[in-house]
């Protein structure tokens, strides 16, 4: 089975195949094919062995994003397709959509619809645990809908300003 | 001794003082916003005062509310934590005048030493060096100009009531002063309500050194020693140590008696914190004066042998010091490195969500203070730290190693974290040789990324997909994936506070 292992902002391929006989998952990173047993130690803990490697000690939970490993001090998420489309929300935002990146409050709207917003422009203020973040405008335009108001609780994906983008600017991205 | 003390705080630090209070045998009251229902520090205490109210404003930093608990549910004293109210001389002067007593510095020293330009003044005042620059405010921009000249450039433009960076500006030509004067005044003003600015020379690649001073009722101010915290990102301590390798037996005892001075001269009361910064020749200059107990305390409690909460509340109670300051030894050497959840692969950004699993490291000489259990729930409102890993060992060698094994066991899933940054971080050379200062972060790590060994990636894909044997899992990411470009993405690291 083909998957893609994205790292910060790199990607790898990958193919891991369910257990052989004897047991071991192979995983093939970079065209290197490693065989790796797995066994259960309790649930969500699991012993991990390469060959001629020492044991690690894995241990996992599943959320809706996906599956979280950790491994020697690293977080892993392993995301599965199906959730990658329902996390970004309804309509899965497009490109140059003003969307916070994380969960986050609106402290400050600063435009108006109809208004001409140049790039650049702050739109939206919102914060998550104390950080304040402006969200801008990544293109010129006009505002066409707001969707949001202070004190709204916003997620990834939502859309909170509209903007009609200027075509010819457009056109040059 | 007080009999029941109110904790006007929340996350991990509420967990901390309530367990102090436990074993001093002192009943516990607790607070607690509605999102707050099911937080860890309600289950450290005996009592629990719900404040109702939707914002911030509300519910922790509600100065009467949190009096009134105090006072319906019989308790004698407050004690504060850090960040929320802490630091409001308000806060502290509003706890007296009910007739109870604050687990601090009195109000006027609060007010004293949270006004920048007063702080420096009275270090000043007792001959304590302070970075070179104003010592008072200065509107006129003419004279501003000229005192940045005799100054000398590069300088830093500060905020009388400055924190957090705000209000900051480092200016590295006189064509530049103006405009930047006006930037700084204005985000003070916004932020503190007070547009006042002076200006400092700007030292380059300082350390971050802190002393933490005791001082009980009685006049007697003694310094535990120093906290190396030079590891910051945007003003933020990453990982603070204690001793810092940077100081010699003679700096360490001058800027030791500098601190002791500067309480002194202040009239502090309770426990405080003196900062310094240290330049590369070696040179100290007077910083502030943090009057509360702070983050990282730990590493302190861990190399004297004092619990810290405990001797604020002896103070508060009126009760003298017992120990003189020949009595105070520090032993070995302590890391602390701060798990937050946030996402250092994106720029540091939040990380909120559900804690999905969390097994804490244990061990000798480690310790985690934290606020989460498995289960619960991270929310936007609040700081984003989880917990501090605190290792002591015998010498540094052996605590960067026993950090490292701590960073490795302390499994938090659910959010993203700092543990794996942090992990990178002691293993570089430079943080190995102890070769910090305050930009180490940005000077080494610069728009980092997770750099996972194939290693890691084959064991994680290999247990993910005995977790979802049926799921076409598509990718592993180890800070972030979202692929979308939203506007931050063009604008690359964010935009602070505007």
């Amino acid at each position: 089975m083909k998957y893609r292992f994205k790292i910060g902002d790199s990607q790898r391929a990958v193919q891991i195949d369910p257990p052989d006989k004897e047991r071991l998952t192979q995983v093939t990173v970079e065209g290197q094919p490693q065989p790796i047993a797995v066994e259960p130690l309790s649930p969500g803990e699991w012993a991990a062995s390469l060959p001629a490697s020492k044991v690690c000690h894995l241990v996992t939970a599943s959320s809706p994003e996906g599956t979280w490993v950790w491994a020697d001090g690293q977080a892993f998420l392993v995301e599965e397709p199906q959730a990658r489309r329902t996390t970004r929300g309804p309509g899965a935002a497009p490109k140059l959509a003003v969307t916070p990146p994380m969960p986050a409050v609106v402290v400050e709207v600063l435009v108006a619809p109809g208004q001409r917003v140049e790039r650049g422009q702050a739109l939206v203020v919102v914060s998550a645990m104390k950080m304040e973040m402006t969200l801008s405008a990544p293109k010129g335009g006009q505002v066409r809908a707001l969707n949001t108001k202070e004190g709204a609780s916003v997620s990834p994906g939502e859309i909170l300003v509209e903007i009609d983008y200027d075509r010819q600017e457009a056109s040059h991205e | 001794m007080f009999s029941k003390v109110l904790v006007a705080n929340r996350g991990e630090i509420a967990v901390r003082i309530l367990r102090t209070l436990s074993e001093m045998g002192i009943a516990s009251v607790a607070v607690c916003s509605p999102a707050d229902r099911g937080a860890l520090h309600l289950r450290h205490a005996d009592e629990v005062a719900l404040l109702e109210g939707a914002s911030t404003a509300d519910s922790y930093l509600a100065i009467d509310r949190i009096v009134e608990a105090a006072l319906q549910r019989g308790a004698q004293a407050i004690h504060p934590g850090y960040g929320f109210l802490s630091e409001r001389a308000r806060f502290a002067s509003t706890v007296a005048e009910a007739g109870l007593t604050f687990i601090g510095p009195p109000a006027e020293v609060i007010a004293r030493l949270g006004d920048k330009i007063t702080a420096r003044n009275l270090a000043l005042s007792c001959g304590v060096p302070i970075i070179p620059g104003m010592t008072a405010v200065e509107p006129d921009l003419d004279r501003l100009a000229d005192c940045a000249t005799t100054v000398g450039y590069p300088i830093l433009i500060k905020a009388a009531a400055g924190g957090g960076g705000k209000g900051m500006r480092v200016v590295r030509s006189p064509d530049l002063l103006a405009s930047a004067a006006r930037e700084a005044s204005s985000e003070a003003a916004a932020a503190f309500g007070d547009g006042t600015i002076y200006l400092e020379r700007f030292l380059d690649r300082p350390r971050h050194v802190e002393f933490q001073i005791l001082a009980d009722a009685h006049g007697h101010v003694i310094h535990l020693f120093e906290r190396e915290c030079s590891v910051q990102r945007r003003h933020q301590k990453l990982i603070e140590e204690t001793p810092c390798i940077a100081l010699n037996p003679d700096l360490r005892r001058r800027m030791g008696e500098a601190a002791v001075a500067v309480a002194q001269a202040a009239g502090y009361v309770n426990a405080g914190t003196v900062e310094f910064l240290v330049d590369p020749a070696g040179a100290f200059y007077f910083l502030e004066v943090n009057t509360r107990l702070q983050v990282e305390h730990p590493i302190t409690e861990a190399t004297i042998g004092l619990d810290l909460v405990r001797w604020q509340i002896e103070i508060a109670a009126g009760n003298p010091l017992p120990f003189s300051q020949q009595q105070i030894c520090p032993r070995g050497h302590a890391i602390e490195c701060r798990i937050y959840a946030e996402d250092p692969g994106k720029g540091f950004m939040p990380s909120p969500g559900r804690i999905l699993a969390f097994r804490p490291a244990s061990g000798p000489g480690v310790r985690f203070d934290s606020g989460i259990y498995e289960g619960c729930e991270v929310g936007v409102q609040y700081d984003p730290i989880l917990g501090k890993l605190v290792v002591w060992a015998e010498d540094r060698p052996a605590a960067l190693a026993r950090m490292e094994r701590a960073l490795t066991e302390n499994v938090v899933l659910g959010v993203h974290t700092t543990g794996g940054f942090l992990l990178e971080v002691i293993h570089t050379d430079a943080f190995r040789e102890g070769r910090i200062h305050t930009g180490f972060i940005e000077e080494h790590f610069p728009c980092w990324q997770p750099a996972a060994r194939l290693e890691q990636l084959a064991l994680a894909g290999a247990a993910a997909e005995k977790v979802t044997p049926s799921n076409r899992a598509v990718g592993v990411q180890a800070a972030s994936t979202e692929d979308q470009i939203s506007p931050w993405h063009r604008l690359g690291a964010w935009d602070l506070g505007r």
